[in-house]
């Protein structure tokens, strides 16, 4: 769980608007803090499919799902079983 | 019911039809007549400031669009900030336009923080229930154009960024036409997935209020989302080209959402044939109406009719009603069919100027003729065809960027010795950027990477950075897009 999301924090921190120092808590917003934006999250969905070899339906490309964190851990132990 | 303030409209219709809506954004809804008095209570503080200037820190949303009409109400001036711009872009905007007063909402005020909102004299912050807290007040004289009611940045990231002054008959007269050629009325309800903040979001929300209509506001971020949202009773969808690109994605959801849209109009950049082609595949009774403008110009200037959206997809079409375009030569005299020169353009939607800035106001509006800086043709047909811009920016996604002043920029804060910027294409953007670096011994490209990543939107972010030894020149000397995306080309052929 916690791999996972480091995981995704680096891929953030590479690839958007975070800084190497931000604070990000588990539930923050990604999309209201301005840390991604709608091409942005295509790019990340395309690595995560890639990176755990998954298919995301599009019905999953919900705020639920993407927009935290945690959203984003979830849904990747749940598509990954 | 003419020559109106847009806000003026909303009461019009809280008296018709109060019980009609207005907005919608989720699972939230306002009538015109709540929408009317929520307008009312957020502009009260306002009324005492005498046609002053009011920055609007809001997301996207049923309350940017309350913020908005309280200031257009309280006779005030709106300048709205693209809150998706970095803070680093917004403090320059901040700085060019002057502005001592702000009005925020609760999320904003949180988000940027307190020190943020110092330097404002007035600052209003406003709950989603319309409450407000107004946390200083300050009424100070301003003098500005008895006329100017908006203040619209165009896409300025880096550099000086310039903002056009729209008076009310500007904002009237361009929602007429756009009216006038999508047909719209009571009953349509428009998708506004794109931001308010920028001319093209702006419109759509200005012509469907005048028509009565409504808009349901969401965002592109979430595709389910966007495909409910229309799938909701949506009428007219508005994108531009990377929207329906993204969208098209998803071509069995595409179907599904849009079998009900009426029309699906665009703007922002060209669409070409082939997502034209898709969306007809899957939505073959969608009208497709592509539509060409700039923020100087409030926002349309010109349309493909749907019926020629197949053969003239490859031009802007011709003029929307109200509005006459021609193209002059270097002396500003109109020139004949398939002779390109400069795409020029009059109407009531033409700006009053550039905000403080005369000199450019003069090079911009030259005998009441807006210099719209677009190379182009006319075709025997009146129909206009673009052949690209005099100087050399370049579409990124909806942005209008300067390579130049991107370069200059990276160029002062990093160490490096040249730097210069390479349209590439983009899969859904259209275009982005790749960076030619001509390195000195300390250059790091991967902190020149975190520096882009810092200071630049993120969709100026650069794909790649290669490094180079040499000016990529053209003939006659000179730094052009053309030379680089030359020495580009031959960077990529010899790795």
């Amino acid at each position: 769980m916690e791999q996972i999301k480091n995981v995704i924090v680096d891929y953030l921190k590479a690839n958007s608007f975070m800084d190497k120092n931000t604070q990000l808590d588990d539930t923050d917003s990604l999309t209201q803090n301005g840390i991604i934006d709608s091409i942005g999250l295509l790019e990340l969905m395309d690595y995560i499919s890639e990176k755990y070899s998954i298919e995301i339906p599009e019905e999953m490309l919900t705020p639920e799902n993407f927009d935290s964190l945690q959203g984003i851990t979830n849904m990747i132990n749940r598509l990954a079983k | 019911m003419k020559k109106m303030r847009i806000d003026a409209y909303i009461t019009e219709y809280a008296r018709k039809t109060p019980q009609n809506i207005a907005l919608e954004e989720g699972k939230n809804s306002i009538t015109y007549g709540c929408l009317d008095k929520d307008v009312s209570i957020i502009a009260s503080p306002l009324m005492d400031f005498r046609h002053c200037r009011f920055a609007i820190l809001a997301e996207s949303g049923i309350l940017y669009v309350k913020l908005l009409m309280a200031v257009y109400r309280s006779a005030n001036i709106a300048i709205p900030l693209p809150i998706e711009f970095p803070k680093f872009s917004l403090e320059l905007i901040l700085d060019a336009a002057n502005v001592t007063n702000i009005i925020t909402t609760n999320t904003q005020y949180s988000r940027f923080g307190e020190s943020f909102f110092e330097h404002f004299k007035t600052v209003i912050v406003v709950s989603n229930d319309s409450s407000l807290k107004t946390l200083r007040k300050s009424i100070e004289t301003e003098f500005n154009n008895p006329k100017l009611r908006l203040v619209m940045y165009t896409s300025g990231t880096t550099g000086t960024p310039k903002g056009a002054m729209l008076s009310d008959i500007n904002l009237v007269a361009n929602a007429e036409s756009i009216i006038e050629i999508l047909g719209i009325n009571s009953n349509d309800k428009a998708a506004l997935v794109i931001s308010p903040h920028h001319a093209f979001g702006n419109s759509i929300i200005n012509s469907h209020i005048m028509a009565g209509g409504s808009v349901s506001i969401g965002s592109m971020n979430f595709v389910n989302s966007v495909f409910n949202l229309v799938g909701s009773g949506v009428s007219i969808f508005y994108g531009v080209p990377s929207t329906y690109r993204i969208l098209l994605r998803y071509p069995d959801r595409f179907e599904e959402a849009f079998i009900n849209v009426r029309t699906a109009a665009s703007a922002g950049g060209g669409m070409d044939k082939g997502i034209v082609k898709e969306i007809l595949r899957l939505a073959p009774n969608l009208k497709i109406l592509p539509m060409y403008g700039q923020t100087e110009a409030t926002a349309r200037l010109a349309y493909i009719p749907t019926e020629d959206v197949d053969k003239f997809i490859d031009t802007i079409g011709k003029a929307i009603p109200g509005v006459t375009l021609d193209v002059f030569d270097s002396e500003c005299r109109p020139v004949e069919p398939n002779i390109t020169g400069e795409l020029v353009a009059r109407g009531d939607n033409i700006m009053l100027g550039y905000l403080d800035d005369d000199i450019a106001t003069h090079k911009k509006i030259i005998d009441g003729w807006l210099y719209t800086g677009d190379l182009a043709q006319k075709l025997p047909d009146g129909y206009i065809r673009l052949l690209g811009r005099k100087d050399d920016l370049i579409k990124i996604g909806d942005h209008r960027v300067n390579p130049r002043e991107i370069e200059r920029h990276l160029e002062e804060n990093n160490k490096v010795s040249k730097v210069f910027v390479v349209p590439v294409s983009h899969e859904l953007m259209g275009t982005a950027i790749s960076l030619l670096v001509i390195p000195t011994e300390e250059t790091k490209v991967d902190e020149l990477f975190a520096f882009c990543r810092k200071s630049l939107p993120g969709y100026l972010c650069p794909r790649e950075i290669l490094l180079i030894d040499h000016l990529p020149l053209s003939e006659n000397g000179k730094i052009s897009n053309r030379s680089i995306i030359e020495e580009y080309k031959h960077v990529k052929a010899s790795v």
